[in-house]
């Protein structure tokens, strides 16, 4: 039997003569439960509660901005689908920070690892499909209701290619800022493993880090040293796509914008910290799955 | 109160990474205040305390504190045995409480008050502190409700603070009755009148009392009637 590619434990009574499927299938199941986990959806009705309630904390304001725009008639939105982001980017962290600990930690805390392991799927598999599912599900979750704000700017007869250049721009940001945001909250909650510890670990990087990155943009653009802000802006995802929004012109405001090679820069660092943060949830997964 | 519990929860809290995470908060803090007031001015600094300090690393230090005293053993079932001995649950609550009420005293409120020292100093200083005792003791009360009644207490506690006090509170002015923030900084406003003035005194103190003898008197109350569960 050294040529099997799939698993059906042969216990010996009958065999499996069948089709197997590959590790392929196995880890497009894994990312696609991992997805539905991450909204509570094939869990129990309690964990459907946050995951939706965030959704629609940050879907309502586009439908509110969408009857607006249709009622009064207005020529443009009063904001660009980037900077609806930026507004909801509270949101955002807590989906994050409360969602990762669902695909990170609970696998390793009750060592049912070793269960997904059993399979002819790779540790190093299972970690990637973990983290495409956390970035998928924080893209639907940012891109839902920049969908809403597209097409009810559309319906009510918006210019189709203003707009799309503008969403273009916008789903490029959001890509960029959920595998960042994958990243860090995997790796924290993959480290940490009780859940309220993850928690709050993932909403100091995500919210704490960039306010105290904000407050030092602030302060350093008073003060005239433009500079100092924007390196500080490398600091954190949320003043990194900040920083790049309003470098393409996606209707972000920063303190201190990044011109030049600084939009390089952003751009390279932002890249890496998803790189970084994927690398290290691969490295803590090989390391737990070989003890 | 029970000494023997005061001792297991700062052990609890104290132990290990837990502690490094509780500390990370206050040295932050402190380290940009003072880095802020040398490379510009001690006036340049002050905002990052309406900004950074008390509203975001007050609760959250609070947050972490009492989710610490309470959660890891409600999380992992082992608070049976605390529970199976003949002691008051609402001496157990009231002991926890006092645990996470000085670790937010600690590592938030003395930092605030000394990052207000280095930002200026004077009555406003006095004030953002007391706010900070006041808005301290609050938060670790009610924080500890949430935590006896639900595991996802970190969660709930954070919407409250971050959705509700921080998003709500900046768009909907109305908000401040009910947040423990403004009352904090209503009862500080006497002190100096350089913090806002968002609702009328006695509500603030009122309010502010209910929760904290509430927050405690419930978290017994709901360790009266514990259920074990499992992970959902």
């Amino acid at each position: 039997m050294a040529d099997r590619a799939g698993v059906i434990h042969d216990l010996g009574y009958r065999h499996y003569d069948g089709p197997r499927d590959g590790v392929a299938t196995i880890a497009r199941t894994l990312f696609v439960t991992g997805l539905r986990h991450a909204f509570g959806l094939g869990r129990s009705g309690k964990s459907k509660i946050l995951p939706f309630l965030l959704l629609g904390l940050s879907t309502l304001p586009a439908a509110i901005v969408v009857g607006v725009v249709t009622l009064v008639g207005l020529s443009d939105l009063p904001l660009t689908y980037a900077g609806y982001t930026n507004q909801t980017q509270l949101l955002v962290s807590l989906f994050a920070a409360a969602q990762a600990p669902v695909l990170f930690s609970r696998d390793l805390r009750y060592r049912s690892i070793v269960l997904y392991l059993a399979r002819p799927l790779p540790a190093y598999v299972v970690a990637l499909t973990r983290w495409a599912s956390l970035t998928t599900a924080l893209l639907v979750f940012t891109v839902l209701p920049v969908l809403v704000l597209y097409a009810g700017g559309l319906l009510a007869g918006l210019d189709v290619s203003d707009q799309t250049t503008d969403l273009l721009k916008a789903v490029a940001l959001l890509l960029l800022v959920s595998s960042m945001l994958a990243g860090i909250t995997g790796f924290i909650s993959s480290v940490s493993l009780r859940r309220g510890f993850a928690v709050v670990g993932s909403i100091v990087a995500l919210v704490v880090v960039p306010g105290v990155v904000t407050a030092v943009q602030a302060i350093a653009s008073e003060e005239g040293a433009e500079q100092v802000g924007v390196a500080a802006g490398l600091a954190s995802p949320w003043s990194l796509t900040n920083g790049l929004a309003s470098a393409w012109d996606a209707g972000v405001e920063v303190f201190t914008p990044p011109e030049g090679g600084w939009v390089v820069a952003y751009l390279a660092v932002a890249v890496l910290i998803a790189g970084v943060g994927l690398a290290a949830i691969v490295a803590r997964f090989l390391k737990v799955g070989s003890q | 109160m029970n000494s023997t519990i005061i001792k297991l929860a700062a052990q609890a809290l104290l132990g290990r990474r837990r502690f490094w995470l509780l500390l990370a908060f206050p040295v932050l803090l402190i380290a940009l205040t003072v880095t802020v007031a040398a490379l510009t001015d001690a006036e340049a600094a002050w905002p990052l305390l309406p900004g950074l300090g008390y509203p975001v690393v007050l609760p959250l230090v609070a947050v972490l504190a009492a989710s610490s005293v309470l959660g890891p053993e409600v999380d992992d079932g082992s608070i049976v045995y605390l529970l199976s001995k003949p002691v008051s649950r609402h001496s157990v609550a009231l002991s926890k409480w006092v645990v996470a009420w000085a670790a937010t005293m600690l590592a938030g409120a003395l930092p605030l008050y000394v990052s207000a020292l280095v930002a200026g100093g004077g009555d406003r200083a006095l004030a953002a502190g007391l706010a900070a005792v006041v808005a301290g003791t609050t938060y670790s009360a009610l924080f500890l409700a949430v935590s006896a009644v639900t595991r996802h207490a970190v969660i709930v506690s954070l919407l409250f603070v971050l959705i509700w006090e921080g998003l709500l509170g900046n768009l909907l002015s109305g908000v401040a009755w009910l947040s423990v923030a403004q009352w904090g900084l209503r009862i500080g406003h006497e002190i100096s009148t350089e913090l806002p003035d968002p609702t009328n005194l006695p509500w603030a103190i009122a309010a502010s009392l209910v929760v904290t003898v509430g927050g405690v008197w419930f978290a017994g109350d709901r360790l009266r009637s514990f259920t074990l569960r499992g992970e959902d």
